[in-house]
């Protein structure tokens, strides 16, 4: 492939099994060709991984023309620059253009297939064209080879895994995989490994679906030598201790983040029967951290994550009996369970586990079913186009329908083209489905929280909570500390405007930084002032690499992946008027509830948008400006 | 002393593996380590670390008449002691196995285990 696109005339720097060393594997499906190359040290300085690179990778073939599913659109795969080593989460982010927004899609996955990945001596994959028929790939210790998998087509995500593990004859083996979602080129689906994590958001598994990719296998057992080996085993440590002091993450371990679901319902933004409403009250009570206990086995950790905050759960008895698996994370509950005015928990842990099996983005699914029932509520569609009635809160017919969606069955295959689906409902069904940039918003509502709704609004990957939300805010913290995290004034009230750009601009470009690291949100200062940030990172990337940032370098890569992300978009033509919020937003007060009266002001988000944009060094209409993407390095100086 | 083993609070997060072999090598590799943590992870079922119980008979030292010689306490040992072990708990990666040497009194595995399923036992 396009070896002199990705890296024509660059310094290749070679430091054999060092962290630096893991390289990347470019592919072409159509051709059978795999080449495996070094990452240049150049491209590492100013992307350092993970997500940095991949949104580099990107940018060489994004275009408005490109088509999501057409061969030429390229799927990477990118684990974190200290993913795999003792660090803060091992994660991997897995990039394209988004066949469910057809702007950037990106999509950010935890669990143990990142790690392995690296421990084969690979960082990143980029992946071109399509197979004749279905393949998966095989990679062990830096070999790649393509294997045939039609035997595999039409098993779900974790049969998928278990199988390939069984022909390679090793248990050891991580997958990551699609399922019938991803093979029918359902808009919204996963790409998953082990039994949860996936790489849910923006359509990634369609993408991999349309390249007759159906999984890649990784084993690796490579060693990886650090800069300081000594020194950086002392510095994790302490560092371990301090985060594992915080209440956050001890929080975390215990409850899983179904412990948000509690504020969220408390507060009131929470989306409820499509953000109609944004609390249920004490019916609430039902899909608290704490009512999953008793269907609750244990808690979970990600390769390398000291936190453990996923469950896995088993329903004994009763209508969903024998029904296992892992989760269900907060957004699933939300979006799968009040989202839909579903309050039956083993209900929803039903639909998350058939999401998964399918290979469904949980979060999507969600939200385009609470569109669709308000439509049905509405009358604006009926039974003689869904064949059955969308009634709030039915359960069987939520799984019937996630069903249908997965097999483009019925009124699923109409759903399973997600926001595009809006020209078969009409013009009036616009107004009911609550997307940013043609991606639904997910499992809360904004209209309380305003640094939430900015940061929705503003997301590089169409509304988006893991892009900036900072749960920080949620704490009410002393405006004296709020400054000097935010290095400016921001107000210690949730519902208020003052200083929320500053916010959100610093999220954005902090949470880019994290994903080019491989780590994760959880354990860093998304929600809770003592985790590890730019000091730490700066520490432990110099005791494992070598490379030497200084805090302030380091935001400057995160500004530079973000604004790159940013480009992307322009190049679409997005600009100011599409970093903008639901009509509901703005014209619906919230009817009651803790939040009651709460709406967004046009003047005040105006306001928000303009100091946001003034931060990134945008103009007006939210369009980089030259001379800061000259200083980011991502043009030349004239 | 020795480490003990609680099964049901295991997370499955290798940091016990990274961290002995990083610890003793110098390197991060999960299977050059003396603990090694045995799941399904597409199952539900409980994970286990293993690693060695510091038995009073070692019986993987079989006929070896090392008593307390030096080679008793070392981390890098021949397989085919490993193969002799009743629990299997030593971890073999080609003709090397990975004896436990409690890190000289301060066993680092310990430290990181967050959900505390590996305890000192004195």
């Amino acid at each position: 492939m396009d070896r002199n696109y990705a890296f024509s005339g660059q310094f290749c720097y070679n430091p054999g099994r060092m962290v630096l060393g893991r390289k990347i594997a470019l592919l072409h499906l159509n051709k059978d060709s795999v080449e495996i190359l070094p990452i240049p040290l150049d491209l590492r300085n100013k992307f350092l991984g993970g997500r940095g690179i991949n949104m580099y990778l990107l940018s060489q073939s994004y275009s408005p023309d490109l088509d999501p599913l057409s061969p030429e659109n390229p799927l990477i795969f990118g684990a974190g620059l200290l993913t795999g080593i003792l660090g803060f989460g091992s994660r991997i982010n897995i990039t394209a253009k988004s066949p469910e927004s057809g702007h950037l899609g990106d999509s950010n996955m935890g669990g143990d297939f990142g790690a392995e990945l690296v421990k084969a001596g690979l960082s990143h994959l980029l992946i071109k064209g399509r197979s004749r028929k279905p393949i998966y790939l095989f990679i062990k210790n830096r070999n790649v080879e393509i294997r045939d998998a039609q035997k595999l087509w039409g098993l779900d995500t974790v049969d998928t895994q278990r199988i390939i593990r069984q022909e390679l004859g090793d248990e050891k083996i991580q997958v990551a995989c699609i399922g019938s979602a991803g093979e029918n080129l359902v808009r919204f689906s996963a790409i998953r490994t082990g039994m949860k994590n996936s790489a849910g958001r923006t359509g990634m598994g369609a993408v991999m679906g349309s390249k007759n990719l159906k999984a890649v296998a990784v084993r690796g057992n490579l060693d990886i030598t650090l800069s300081d080996p000594k020194n950086y085993l002392k510095y994790y440590l302490r560092t371990l201790k301090k985060l594992m002091n915080s209440k956050w993450v001890q929080a975390l371990g215990r409850y899983g983040t179904p412990l948000l679901f509690q504020y969220a319902n408390a507060m009131g933004f929470l989306s409820i029967r499509n953000n109609q409403l944004t609390t249920i009250g004490e019916q609430g009570y039902a899909l608290e951290a704490e009512a999953l206990e008793p269907f609750s086995t244990g808690m979970l950790s990600c390769f390398g994550c000291p936190a453990h905050c996923r469950h896995r759960f088993s329903i004994e008895e009763g209508q969903y009996k024998g029904t296992k698996g892992e989760g269900p994370e907060y957004a699933s509950i939300g979006s799968l369970g009040s989202k839909l005015g579903n309050f039956n928990l083993q209900n929803i842990l039903s639909a998350t586990e058939l999401c998964n099996r399918y290979g469904l983005d949980t979060i999507s699914t969600g939200s385009y079913l609470a569109w669709v029932m308000e439509l049905f509520q509405r009358g604006i569609i009926d039974q003689k186009m869904t064949e059955i009635p969308l009634n709030w809160g039915d359960g069987k017919t939520i799984l019937k329908l996630i069903h249908q969606i997965a097999q483009r069955k019925g009124f699923g295959n109409r759903l399973a083209e997600g926001a595009f689906a809006k020209r078969i409902f009409g013009e009036v069904s616009k107004d009911y489905l609550l997307d940013i940039k043609n991606f639904p918003i997910e499992m809360t509502d904004e209209r309380l929280p305003k640094s939430f709704a900015l940061g929705m609004a503003t997301s590089t990957r169409g509304a988006c909570h893991m892009r900036s939300r900072p749960s920080l805010d949620i704490l009410g913290l002393p405006e004296k500390i709020l400054k000097k995290i935010y290095g400016g004034r921001v107000s210690d009230q949730f519902s208020a405007y003052s200083g929320k750009a500053r916010m959100i601009w610093w999220h954005e470009i902090f949470n880019a930084l994290c994903d080019a690291l491989g780590f994760c949100h959880f354990l860093t200062v998304f929600s809770s002032p003592h985790a590890p940030q730019y000091n730490e990172f700066s520490k432990l990337i110099a005791l494992s690499t070598g490379l030497a940032f200084t805090p302030k370098e380091l935001k400057i890569i995160g500004e530079r992946i973000y604004t790159l992300e940013r480009m992307m978009l322009v190049k679409d033509g997005i600009t100011r008027k599409e970093d903008t919020l639901p009509k509901r937003y703005f014209e619906e007060p919230i009817p009651e509830g803790p939040a009651k009266g709460e709406v967004i002001s046009h003047e005040e988000f105006d306001g928000m948008l303009n100091e946001y944009y003034r931060l990134h060094g945008w103009d007006e209409n939210g369009i980089p400006k030259r001379k800061k993407l000259e200083k980011l390095g991502l043009i030349k100086k004239e | 002393m020795r480490i003990e083993v609680n099964k049901e609070k295991c997370s499955g997060c290798h940091l016990c593996e990274m961290v002995c072999s990083l610890f003793h090598l110098g390197i991060i590799n999960p299977e050059k380590s003396a603990i090694h943590i045995d799941k399904d992870d597409l199952d539900t079922s409980l994970h286990t670390p293993v690693l060695c119980r510091q038995c009073k008979k070692m019986k993987c030292l079989n006929a070896e008449r090392l008593k307390m010689t030096p080679e008793r306490k070392k981390f890098i040992w021949d397989r085919k002691r490993a193969e002799c072990c009743p629990f299997d708990a030593l971890p073999i990666l080609g003709e090397e196995a990975f004896h436990c040497d409690l890190c000289r009194g301060n066993p680092r595995c310990v430290k990181v285990c967050t959900p505390g399923a590996i305890q000192i036992f004195k």
